[in-house]
């Protein structure tokens, strides 16, 4: 995964962070999505503007994991997002 | 520490069709036919000059163009829904259609339910098999065009249009259309939602006694009083018809799990979100309808109760609700 991108949420993709989880509607797969408090953490911070380098940084000083199990979780996860076309480079 | 997405649920939309439409071999279409601006419009004929004003929760519809025999068939099926007054939410208009069919069904092909959407501006088109409507969002004006003058088809796509239309309006009233089933007892509405087959129909049949507003789509509203549950009338020829025009206030919402053993445990807030965000039908497909949707959904609960309930086929659940309450 570059770490120097940028990816930003699709911007059809309806969501709300309520208890501190996402669930995020994508309304042309008409699909429900809930994501747990780190993932919440990383998808609001997927704005186009920070990299994903940035971002694996913030999750390894907010959760105190270190940088290569934040790099490895951040990169399936945004993998994860990609396939399903819940987020896009910009 | 990890991270996941879970797709919990498809938002609902119909169920399927497995019905045969001859009439489109007899004009020798055998594809999809799209509404364009010739189908719409105030040029094109109308059934006749009747009316009637229905009401349910805070919406108000006035079907319009109708003809003398169509406004005593709808009579006779939503009579209990007819309203005499409040501010029109909108007005449809009803005429035939030039096509004996939009979406094209291959005879005796099961297909999913298809219904298409096109958004011009404030003007908002849908289709199916046996109906095409356009909707002026502002003007609050729909012109709808129907295949069949009565029968089948006819109820099949006025009934679906109308549920469509109550899906996005009860949003602008902080409400929402929830695939689930209403009861009440004792004066409190017990919401059990779910997919098909999850049991609402079930529920309703082990509840004789009690006031059914549905067994399929309930109307959940906003009053001063509190949220509240209401059913509507299309309820298609399959569904059931609600025996009261009212509404009254949610004593919880209980997602329904068929299990050997009741029990009702609470949903945690962002759970019950999502578990009835994919719950609602129709508006998911539209980015600032599902927002809206999330918005109002999150509103409610934040005041009302959401449960998982696990039960069998009998009527003990009630045992369960009713202590609870």
């Amino acid at each position: 995964m570059d770490l120097s991108l940028a990816l930003a949420r699709n911007p059809n993709a309806a969501y709300r962070v309520y208890d501190g989880k996402a669930t995020i509607v994508l309304p042309e797969h008409a699909a429900v999505h809930v994501l747990n408090e780190v993932g919440s953490f990383v998808w609001d911070r997927l704005d186009g503007q920070r990299t994903l380098a940035t971002i694996v940084d913030e999750v390894a000083a907010t959760y105190e994991v270190s940088p290569d199990q934040a790099h490895q979780d951040v990169a399936a996860f945004v993998a994860a997002l990609l396939e399903q076309k819940m987020v896009r480079q910009p | 520490m990890a991270t996941e997405t879970e797709v919990l649920r498809t938002p609902q939309g119909f169920g399927g069709v497995g019905s045969t439409s001859p009439e489109s071999q007899a004009e020798g279409l055998y594809s999809d036919v799209p509404p364009c601006s010739d189908d719409f419009g105030p040029f094109c004929p109308t059934y006749g000059d009747h009316s009637l004003l229905l009401g349910f929760g805070p919406i108000r519809l006035r079907l319009e163009g109708l003809s003398a025999r169509q406004a005593a068939l709808l009579m006779q099926r939503y009579g209990r829904f007819r309203a005499t007054g409040g501010r029109v939410t909108a007005r449809v208009r009803l005429g035939p259609a030039r096509v004996p069919h939009f979406l094209y069904h291959r005879p005796g092909v099961f297909e999913r339910y298809r219904m298409e959407r096109r958004q011009d501006g404030r003007t908002l088109t849908l289709w199916s098999y046996e109906f095409a409507g356009r909707l002026d969002v502002e003007a609050r004006k729909a012109d709808l065009r129907l295949v069949e003058p009565e029968g089948v088809l006819h109820d099949r796509g006025l009934e679906n249009y109308l549920r469509v239309l109550t899906a996005s309006f009860v949003l602008e009233a902080g409400g929402f259309l929830l695939h689930g089933a209403g009861i009440v007892r004792d004066g409190k509405a017990f919401v059990f939602f779910g997919p098909s087959g999850a049991g609402k129909t079930t529920i309703t049949q082990l509840s004789p006694d009690d006031l059914v507003l549905s067994d399929d789509l309930t109307l959940v509203v906003r009053t001063p009083r509190g949220y509240e549950a209401a059913g509507i009338p299309f309820g298609l020829a399959h569904h059931h018809v609600p025996e009261s025009a009212g509404s009254f206030p949610i004593d919880s919402f209980n997602m329904l799990v068929q299990a050997a053993a009741v029990r009702r445990t609470e949903l945690a807030p962002a759970q019950a979100l999502a578990e009835i965000a994919g719950c609602l039908p129709f508006v998911m497909q539209d980015t600032a309808q599902s927002a809206r949707g999330l918005d109002n959904v999150a509103n409610v609960v934040w005041e009302v109760p959401v449960h998982r309930l696990e039960f069998r086929k009998d009527a003990s659940f009630w045992n369960v609700l009713t202590e609870a309450s």
